[in-house]
């Protein structure tokens, strides 16, 4: 109850909800913009949230992440380009419904079951990180080896359509994250030399140059592609959200629980839990004909999904320091970088953090309510900003971010090296969001699995010995026997074209 | 542009035998079997592993008719193409050049010719560079203190 107290207090300082509501028009602009995503809104905050506390640093991403992933909506329904990848699984249908003249009704439907499905996944994250906190805390190196060996099977597992693109992208992220000291006897690896790279890749600008460079790369080459918004008149959207509450609330449930369990799973995030939870209401829904003409079902499903997923992907963070999503990725870069050492004893040692994180969590899906209505009576003037004007200067901003990171031309040089390779990453079908784990997780991964060979000595049994680590160890071996067999029963050679997901 | 598989793989293999032929020069700590090696050994044997499959693949995907290298649609296009060049080349220079030239006159250029070259009409453009470089100088170097490189400005600023 204390740490509860602070926590509070903690927020309720005017300068806290000053950075909250800033960080929440930042994201609600960002997730509006198509090509800028809920990820990039998180690397470009970085640079500047580095320089505060801990609270109203982690207050900016949680924020600006929920809004950015409501606000993807917007020209999702108005212009039939997602806002973010979060939304582009109902995209067509949401766009349908605009033509079909519920553009209101769309609108509202997309901000309410946002919210609610926002307030599931902190619900959940609630309940379930303190409990799961107290089981881990009495892990060993064991656990820890198969739990991050498990987050990072889970990202190959779900990113990636070609499984062999996801495994080649994640052992490149492990493999770049060798360079620097190492993390069990202390001894420089492929550092040649230089004095920067002693402390190994710098994450930060490393982060921004593979999701905001390369993405700036990609859409600066296609800047005069604005897109034609629709021409109706937006008017009042709340009105029948109700009655499509009463008729699909179970879709609504269904949906938030299945975006909290992707959300939760290691490196799938909001994109895929929309993907997912659409498919699935689809599939099970008695008028799945009506689908793609224009259908307000799976948008209910996939809406709520997509915010709810953004709370379950803390759940590990916040226990394991495991990120469940590209921007948890980031957000446990940052938490190293300010000293706190995400894992279970943060929960006995600082809970006050934790508790500041579930009411940042509450209120920015409170602050969601009116500042997405205002995005949404703004969104047309907010699609017009010129893309031509936004891109350089959002690139100017990452080259002087990266630089802050590291106060030297070095940061600047990390994110184009790393900014060219996540280019080239995309353009040839390997997922970024595996090596990105690697990168987060590999010195984790590095670290207990050398603790544990030094204390097996060579008899592997021990990494099964205790009754956690083996579960653990099982299921992290049965998935990659599924993911080999899959391969092995041949899938026809390809030229690594990535299909969308599911 | 997009290179076959079995570019990609070759160029995994050989990074990758690189890297383990790195490790070979890495010390062993004496009553240590499992030294600083041991991982990146792991690892590269892995992606050799990878990178082998993605040749073969690639290599299966060229008798079938595909090219060694594809050139993406927009590569076709020579502004577009021509766009692509110039944002590389303006990062180079501003990582060659910002120490020297520092971060004021380099942002300024940075912005007036990628907006020019855009299409944005030249005073919007003018006036969107002045604005846009003194908000992120004024934010970065007076509010966040990040010593951004003066350069030629030094004696002013």
């Amino acid at each position: 109850m204390d740490a509860l107290l602070t926590a509070s207090r903690l927020i309720l300082d005017p300068y806290v909800l000053w950075v909250i509501t800033a960080s929440a028009a930042f994201g609600m602009f960002v997730g509006a913009m198509p090509g800028l995503t809920a990820t990039m809104a998180t690397a470009l905050l970085v640079p500047v949230t580095f320089f505060m506390d801990p609270v109203p640093a982690l207050g900016a991403i949680v924020t600006a992440t929920a809004m950015a992933i409501f606000a993807g909506d917007i020209p999702a329904a108005l212009l039939r380009i997602p806002g973010t990848p979060a939304s582009a699984a109902y995209t067509d249908e949401s766009y349908a419904m605009s033509k079909k003249g519920q553009l209101d009704l769309n609108l509202g439907v997309n901000l309410v079951f946002s919210v609610l499905g926002g307030f599931v996944g902190v619900a959940i994250l609630i309940v379930c990180a303190p409990a799961l906190a107290e089981v881990a805390i009495n892990f060993s190196s064991f656990e820890y080896f198969w739990l991050a060996l498990l987050g990072l099977t889970c990202a190959v597992f779900m990113t990636s359509d070609v499984p062999l693109k996801g495994i080649t992208s994640l052992l490149f992220g492990l493999a770049i994250n060798c360079i620097g000291i190492d993390p069990a006897a202390g001894y420089p690896r492929f550092t040649f030399g230089s004095v920067e790279l002693l402390q190994g890749i710098s994450f930060i600008p490393a982060m921004i140059g593979m999701f905001a460079l390369s993405e700036l790369l990609r859409g600066m080459v296609h800047a005069d592609a604005q897109g034609a918004v629709i021409a109706q008149k937006i008017g009042n959207i709340f009105s029948g959200v109700f009655g499509v509450f009463k008729r699909y609330w179970f879709n609504f449930l269904r949906g938030s629980a299945i975006g909290v369990l992707i959300g939760a799973l290691p490196g799938a995030g909001a994109d895929i839990a929309a993907w997912i939870s659409f498919a699935v209401s689809k599939r099970f829904s008695k008028e799945p004909e009506k689908f793609g003409t224009g259908h307000i079902e799976g948008i209910v499903d996939a809406t709520s999904a997509n915010n709810s997923a953004l709370g379950g992907a803390w759940i590990p963070a916040l226990v394991f320091g495991i990120p469940g999503d590209s921007i948890t990725a980031i957000v446990i870069g940052v938490l190293y970088m300010k000293g706190m050492n995400p894992g279970p004893t943060v929960f006995l040692q600082n809970p006050q953090f934790i508790y500041a994180v579930f009411i940042i969590f509450i209120l920015a899906n409170i602050l969601m309510l009116p500042l997405g209505w205002i995005a949404i009576k703004g969104g047309k003037q907010l699609l017009r900003v010129p893309r031509n004007v936004l891109l350089p200067v959002i690139l100017m901003f990452c080259l002087v971010g990266s630089y802050a990171m590291t106060n030297s031309i070095y940061g600047v040089i990390m994110m184009v090296v790393m900014g060219l390779i996540g280019w080239l990453m995309e353009e040839h079908g390997f997922p970024i969001a595996p090596a990105i784990l690697g990168l987060v997780l590999g010195e984790m991964l590095e670290q207990n699995f050398m603790t544990s060979m030094i204390k097996a000595d060579g008899a592997f049994i021990m990494f099964f010995e205790r009754p956690i680590a083996a579960t653990l160890g099982v299921m992290t071996l049965l998935i990659w026997g599924t993911m080999l067999w899959r391969g092995i029963r041949g899938r026809p050679a390809t030229l690594g074209e990535a299909a969308p997901a599911p | 542009m997009r290179a076959n598989d079995a570019i990609a793989g070759l160029v995994l293999v050989i990074l990758s035998i690189v890297m383990i032929a790195l490790t070979a020069s890495f010390p062993d700590f004496p009553g240590q079997k499992y030294g600083p090696s041991l991982f990146p050994r792991i690892l590269g044997a892995g992606l050799i592993v990878c990178g082998g499959i993605l040749m073969w693949n690639g290599l299966a995907a060229r008798r079938g008719g595909a090219p060694w290298i594809e050139i993406a649609p927009w590569a076709k296009e020579p502004r577009r193409l021509a766009t692509f060049v110039l944002v590389l080349v303006l990062l180079l220079l501003y990582i060659f050049a910002a120490e020297t030239v520092g971060f004021i006159p380099l942002a300024l250029l940075f912005l007036v010719t990628l907006f020019v070259w855009l299409g944005v009409r030249p005073w919007i453009a003018a006036a969107t560079a002045i604005a846009g470089t003194f908000t992120i100088y004024w934010f970065f170097a007076t509010l966040l203190r990040v010593p951004l490189p003066r350069g030629w400005l030094n004696s002013i600023l």
